[in-house]
């Protein structure tokens, strides 16, 4: 069972807030899992979809790989390519693991993201819902729990 | 202790001096540096690249060139910097400090970068 809750919604202000001040092009908020809990800037749900997996994805290949190679799982990941960059944090709120893709430009820069980044972190603890209020996210509800969040993000298209 | 150790004790040994960072300008990560308590360094470091990094791109809009050095004077402090091969070192300092002086230690500085 993955404790956190599946809600969209409640990360929108903060997230919001963070694109602005950090100057971001594109960012997704997510269970570890991959489930999509706000994002900015992307066009398509697809979009969404592949930018959360593949996230999802490499989140997970950093723990094993860290744990294998140093005794810890690997936290954090910064890739600077030719015009843009990405960065991938991981944020303890509540009970729960959140991811947070984060990419931008020469508009912005590491230092910059991760100094806003402190402060999503502590809008995100103050605003998540208590476990009690909203639904935990289940591994057998994953489809449909993905479903319901990104047609809540970008409509039935 | 780094490379950059002596030019930053250069600098803070001037008089009001309250911090002294060098700074990838790309990234705006503190690479190495010495501040008074109250100062945070990487938020500081953070900001003060991406003013650097800015003002840069200002200058070159302008057909000035590179930017050799930048000064910001606040109601209670100034901020100067002067940036090379990527680095930019950056003092915090009070208003009584001497500007003249410091300018002169931060421009030296910026060469040995």
């Amino acid at each position: 069972m993955i404790r956190h809750s599946v809600m969209v919604g409640w990360a929108d202000g903060p997230l919001k807030r963070y694109v602005d001040d950090a100057r971001l092009q594109f960012t997704v908020l997510m269970h570890r899992s991959g489930q999509v809990l706000a994002q900015h800037g992307f066009q398509s749900r697809m979009d969404v979809q592949t930018a959360c997996a593949l996230s999802a994805a490499i989140n997970a290949t950093a723990d094993s790989l860290g744990t294998m190679i140093d005794g810890a799982p690997f936290r954090g990941l910064h890739y600077a390519g030719a015009a843009r960059q990405m960065h991938l944090a991981q944020l303890h709120v509540g009970d729960g693991v959140l991811l947070l893709l984060s990419v931008f430009d020469r508009e912005s820069s590491l230092g910059i993201v991760q100094l806003y980044l402190d402060e999503l972190h502590a809008a995100l603890a103050a605003s998540a819902p208590a476990d009690e209020d909203a639904p935990p996210a289940l591994a057998e509800d994953f489809e449909r729990d993905l479903n319901t969040n990104l047609a809540a993000l970008f409509g039935k298209r | 202790m780094s490379q950059f150790a002596p030019l930053i004790a250069a600098v803070t040994r001037h008089r009001g001096v309250q911090a002294c960072l060098v700074v990838a300008d790309e990234d705006g990560i503190l690479v190495d540096g010495t501040a008074h308590v109250g100062v945070s360094t990487s938020a500081f470091a953070a900001l003060t690249a991406s003013l650097y990094r800015k003002a840069a791109r200002a200058a070159e809009s302008a057909g000035f060139g590179a930017v050799t050095y930048f000064e910001l004077e606040a109601e209670r402090g100034r901020v100067m910097a002067a940036g090379r091969n990527g680095l930019v070192i950056v003092a915090v300092a009070e208003p009584r400090v001497n500007v003249g002086l410091l300018r002169v230690e931060l421009v030296r500085a910026a060469e040995g970068l």
